[in-house]
């Protein structure tokens, strides 16, 4: 954790600061389950992991890169089903499966780089929803392959032994909180070592202008791929996190497009190409569609009496609000894109920039990646 | 034989409507260099309209039409008003971006009024076929065809013929140019948004007596519609109705020679192959 201290949040050297509030955030987390018994605050903190480590491996390649993938879901997808497969048809256990899920997502990558990264711009997002289109219908269609529309359901995880001891049989929620911790903050670590290394350079450079640094000697089809390769290993572990976790897989969950849009949705509102931007993406998202699915806005609704439940438009809300969570995605997606094309993130350190330019007669350059991102 | 000749006519009569979707999307393109990625949704919302105006007022799904092109032009130019033009000097990407926002709003409000169960309009002649030189052919798909050939005709003669054809088709060439000519460029926008709309409308209206209606429906024909156009070539309208009858015909046999759940792979694969190896399309130098 201590490679965080060295981001400095200002100028001013307020190094410790930062350090010192993700050391307590991460601690809080970690003690989380031990305080709080409730299994639906868990399953609420393991939904926002998954978004996280979506949004942060997304954000390799498409925040660092430039590179706009809308067909990530096929990572998602192929390590889902990859390590699902084996545990239920050849009972290896998913700390072995998840090893060929990675191989299976990697192989795919080369695949779709091979092939996307000849192309730019909307061509590229096209291609990559194409590739990510076949493979969702080749497992839809092809039965004998992946079970077709049914998809998958787990049964049981095996319990997790380490030297004859048992760690956890996966029966209540608490291991799973730990997994997707693990992730979300494996996925940030990952965001930060990317950005600030020479792969970040050349990856932010490639997003810039993508001929001025070819000509600068930056052999763009290589640090895509590699970009692209980072991005889809930790694509594919959410993906085996998700299909552990949910128990089921299908076509649709899993390897949909709605599932890229997702993870692009995830960065775009929280802040694009940059470490947090992602979490604050999913900090709004999931609690927001949560809160749609569970029909907490229309009884927020009746309780301030805004509709009255019993009258005939408040009987169709309670009826159809919940099933349109992702109306949310939606709307978020244009405020942003409007007002705030920085995304939450971004839209936020402009106004704290605006309020503290009087006390300072330089403006404050802030974390870098920030600056030119789209 | 027989079903290669029979598949191929169902193909192009099929291609004809996907010809239209493609030739709104290629309209908006060449116009303001926007790809418009709730395309599909906005067809969703035509065949939604068509199936209000048949279930309440009992109006036939191809007379409606009549409503349904003015209602979705105006609602193409309010879309364009309010939305796209804001993001018309944009990066690329965050165009892309709202417009997938905005079909998933479109969607998600529709599916929020009527549900997601599937809706079908059922015509007297919905599964009747008629007799054309020996071979069965769906008379929906026919009366289709029909409706499509006489709307592309109509939009051929306005944009080649007419004045205001004419400063589309030049806003399309140059934006700057145009404006230096005196041209109106922000109202060619509004109108090209508008067209386009109006087109994917009309296609939903017309393939509404023979698909299911749902709200999801509209992500299919986005996909489809990118692949006409590039197919033919971004921003040519020959080469959009020529993409929409390729594409058409190679599901049509896809599904009859593979298998129906298939047919989209190959369209894909076909794209892929356009993309990689003729990017520029198949008449991708003309512009309109």
């Amino acid at each position: 954790m201590k490679t965080f201290g060295r981001i400095p949040l200002t100028a001013s050297g307020f190094a410790a600061l930062p350090l010192l509030i993700v050391a307590a955030v991460v601690a809080a987390l970690f003690v989380f389950p031990w305080l709080v018994a409730s299994p639906y605050l868990l399953h609420l903190m393991i939904l926002l992991f998954l978004s996280v480590a979506m949004g942060e491996s997304w954000n390799v390649i498409g925040g660092y890169c430039g590179q706009y993938s809308v067909g990530h879901a096929a990572y998602f997808g192929v390590g889902a089903y990859a390590a699902l497969m084996l545990l239920q048809y050849k009972h290896i256990a998913p700390w072995w499966g998840v090893w060929v899920a990675i191989a299976a997502a990697l192989i795919i990558s080369l695949l779709i780089g091979t092939i996307c990264f000849r192309l730019r711009g909307p061509y590229f997002v096209l291609a990559s929803i194409a590739v990510a289109e076949i493979i969702r219908l080749v497992v839809l269609n092809w039965k004998q392959l992946a079970n077709g529309a049914e998809g998958i359901l787990l049964v049981d995880i095996p319990p997790l032994m380490l030297g004859g001891k048992l760690v956890t049989d996966w029966l209540s929620k608490t291991p799973f909180y730990y997994l997707g911790l693990i992730l979300a903050l494996a996925t940030l670590l990952v965001n930060y070592l990317v950005q600030h290394s020479k792969l970040g350079y050349y990856l932010q450079a490639i997003r810039e202008d993508q001929d001025a640094a070819h000509s600068l000697g930056i052999n763009l089809s290589f640090y895509k791929n590699v970009a692209l390769a980072i991005s889809a290993l930790f694509t594919a572990l959410s993906g085996v996190f998700y299909g552990l976790y949910i128990g089921f897989i299908d076509p649709t969950s899993v390897l949909g497009v709605d599932l890229s849009v997702q993870m692009v949705l995830i960065c775009i509102i929280g802040g694009i190409g940059t470490n947090f931007g992602p979490v604050v993406g999913a900090l709004v998202l999931v609690p927001l569609s949560e809160a749609l699915r569970a029909n907490l806005l229309s009884k927020f609704l009746f309780s301030t009496g805004v509709v009255q439940e019993t009258s005939r438009v408040g009987g169709f809300l309670k009826e159809n609000l919940a099933h349109a969570h992702v109306l949310i995605y939606g709307i978020l997606v244009v405020v942003v894109i409007l007002f705030m094309p920085d995304g939450v993130l971004g839209f936020g350190k402009k106004l704290i920039a605006r309020r503290a330019r009087p006390l300072s007669a330089t403006p404050t350059p802030l974390v870098g990646g920030l600056d030119g991102s789209a | 034989m027989r079903v290669l000749i029979q598949s191929t006519a169902s193909g192009i009569l099929i291609g004809g409507v996907y010809a239209l979707v493609g030739i709104g999307l290629t309209i908006i393109y060449g116009v303001m260099r926007v790809i418009n990625f709730a395309h599909g949704e906005l067809l969703m919302i035509g065949m939604y309209l068509t199936w209000i105006i048949f279930t309440s007022f009992g109006v036939d799904p191809f007379l409606s039409i009549a409503i349904t092109i003015p209602a979705m032009f105006l609602f193409g130019a309010f879309l364009q008003r309010v939305l796209i033009n804001r993001v018309l000097n944009a990066l690329p990407q965050n165009q892309i971006l709202l417009t997938i926002g905005l079909g998933l709003v479109l969607s998600n409000v529709v599916m929020l009024i009527y549900t997601s169960d599937y809706k079908i309009i059922t015509t007297r002649y919905s599964s009747s076929t008629i007799n054309l030189a020996g071979l069965p052919i769906s008379t929906p798909l026919a009366i289709s065809l029909l409706i499509t050939t006489v709307i592309t005709a109509i939009l051929y003669f306005f944009l080649l013929k007419t004045d205001t054809g004419q400063a589309i088709r030049a806003t399309a060439q140059d934006r700057d140019a145009a404006q230096l000519m005196g041209i109106n460029v922000k109202r060619m926008s509004v109108l090209a948004f508008g067209i386009g709309t109006a087109l994917a409308g009309t296609a939903g209206a017309l393939v509404s007596p023979t698909y299911y209606i749902f709200p999801q429906v509209g992500g299919a024909f986005t996909l489809k519609a990118f692949v006409i156009v590039v197919l033919g070539g971004m921003g040519s309208v020959i080469g959009a109705t020529l993409g929409g009858i390729i594409i058409g015909v190679t599901e049509s046999l896809a599904a009859v020679y593979v298998s129906s759940g298939m047919k989209e792979v190959f369209v894909y694969v076909l794209f892929l192959l356009v993309l990689l190896f003729k990017p520029a399309g198949l008449l991708g130098r003309s512009r309109m």
